[in-house]
């Protein structure tokens, strides 16, 4: 067992938990729910920067915007009132579907974001409501499209002594409803693929506004951004769904692991959207009803 | 490093590197081996146990995150030797085979119960989806906690 780091730090406020990991260097790992990290059990670390007292668990919204602190348990995100009903619930969605309900209970929304796996559950909602994300480190804070955040498998925008501590969510336009599925094999299971999809209409039904986000299906989650073209300024019918979903699905570079095989993700990502879409514009039940 | 953990009501200090995690933690020193450790990531639920009453995985949780909770064991839930509705229930129905996973179900069933004393089966078996048994196929420790349901709303003690 090579993983024995032997300090642990507590800190009380976001700019120790950054001083020590500057102090420390790379030899020191934040742990926060240690869901991820007591799993991979990293070689070399001598030091652990425990964030869980740093007061960042939380969801505060106004009217402007919604703040999801990094170290929120997807448990609390799953009980947020301000996720239960529109276009926010697909954060919910998202967040109910991680794991089991024992994961949850520790597991953070900021940890499920630097992880940055391609199939990471919580990007697809949070991008498709275009949210930033605030990250703070010793010269100070930094804010930036979630989009932006994904660099690559496993690896995020973040410098080693920089710590995400925030998730912003924007205003919704009106008339907007949502949906995100996750394609898995069972209850605790990483997706194959998974998508979210955020709808807007404008006058006479037509689309004024989309956004598709996929995952599992390119080195970071993708925005689709032809599919959404596609949709823009339409009225939406069944076969413009279609269409779109097969567009999407073109757009996607999957590659095959012990998961699943390149082209099954790719035919998954077409079925996923288009169930997506659909649940967004008729929604089974009154939340994500339009406003 | 030294630690304070509160476990079944009890205070204890014990001393620990801080990479240990709050499973070995239980079994070795306090040596509370109602707790199962089936894979060590996560993925199985025999090591879930009750933090400030909601289930987690004490295979993935450090030790000293544990400082300042309340942890609850399968021990801690028989009162005086009395057992817990959960507990009776299980046995009565014939929901335990091997029973490894069957201190992890029932305190994730206590949490259930805690929030809900009637839940449905689609509920059971969600509150269920940490905790994997490979033996009975869930249709009796369902059974048993539905049981366990109706015992302490008809009043016996367990709440």
């Amino acid at each position: 067992m090579m993983f024995k780091p032997q300090q642990y730090f507590r800190p009380l406020k976001v700019s120790e938990a950054v001083r020590v990991l500057a102090k420390k260097g790379r030899k020191s790992k934040p742990i926060a729910g240690g869901t991820d990290l007591l799993v991979d059990r990293p070689e070399g670390v001598n030091c652990l920067v425990d964030l869980t007292r740093l007061g960042l668990g939380y969801v505060k919204s106004d009217k402007n915007v919604v703040r999801i602190g990094a170290c929120t348990t997807l448990s609390q995100i799953e009980k947020a009132q301000c996720f239960r009903k529109g276009v926010y619930s697909v954060v919910k969605e998202a967040a109910s579907q991680v794991g089991g309900v024992a994961l949850r209970n520790t597991a953070t929304v900021g940890g499920n974001l630097c992880r940055a796996a391609p199939s990471a559950d919580m990007a697809p909602p949070l991008i498709a409501l275009d949210a930033r994300a605030k990250m703070v480190g010793p010269g100070g804070q930094r804010t930036v499209a979630l989009n932006s955040f994904f660099k690559g498998p496993g690896v995020t925008c973040l410098k080693h002594n920089e710590l995400l501590v925030e998730i912003q969510i924007p205003k919704q336009p009106d008339k907007s409803g949502g949906a995100f599925v996750k394609l898995r094999r069972s209850s605790v299971d990483i997706a194959l693929v998974n998508a979210c999809v955020r709808v807007t209409l404008g006058e006479e039904r037509k689309c004024s506004d989309a956004t598709i986000v996929v995952g599992g299906v390119a080195p970071t989650p993708l925005r689709a951004k032809r599919a959404e073209r596609a949709l823009r300024g339409r009225m939406i019918n069944d076969r413009l769904i279609e269409e779109t979903a097969q567009i999407a699905s073109d757009e996607t570079r999957p590659i095959s692991d012990a998961r699943s095989s390149a082209g099954h993700r790719r035919r998954m990502t077409r079925l996923l959207v288009r169930k997506a879409l659909r649940q967004a514009l008729n929604p089974r039940d009154e939340e994500g009803q339009f406003r | 490093m030294n630690i304070e953990l509160n476990v079944n009501g009890h205070k204890h200090r014990v001393s620990v590197e801080p990479y240990r995690v709050l499973i070995d933690v239980l079994r070795n020193e306090l040596e509370l081996t109602g707790v199962k450790k089936g894979c060590g990531r996560g993925e199985c639920g025999s090591c879930v146990v009750l933090m400030d009453s909601k289930p987690v995985h004490s295979c993935l949780v450090l030790a000293p995150q544990a400082e300042g909770k309340k942890i609850v064991t399968i021990e801690g839930l028989s009162e005086a030797g009395e057992l817990h509705p959960l507990q009776e229930a299980f046995i009565r129905l014939g929901a335990i085979q091997c029973g490894f996973c069957t201190p992890g179900m029932i305190l994730s069933a206590k949490a259930l119960l805690d929030e809900n004393l009637n839940p449905t089966e689609h509920e059971i078996r969600r509150a269920f989806s940490s905790n994997i048994c490979r033996c009975t196929g869930y249709v009796k420790p369902v059974q048993a906690v539905m049981e366990a349901a109706r015992m302490i709303r008809e009043g016996k003690k367990g709440g």
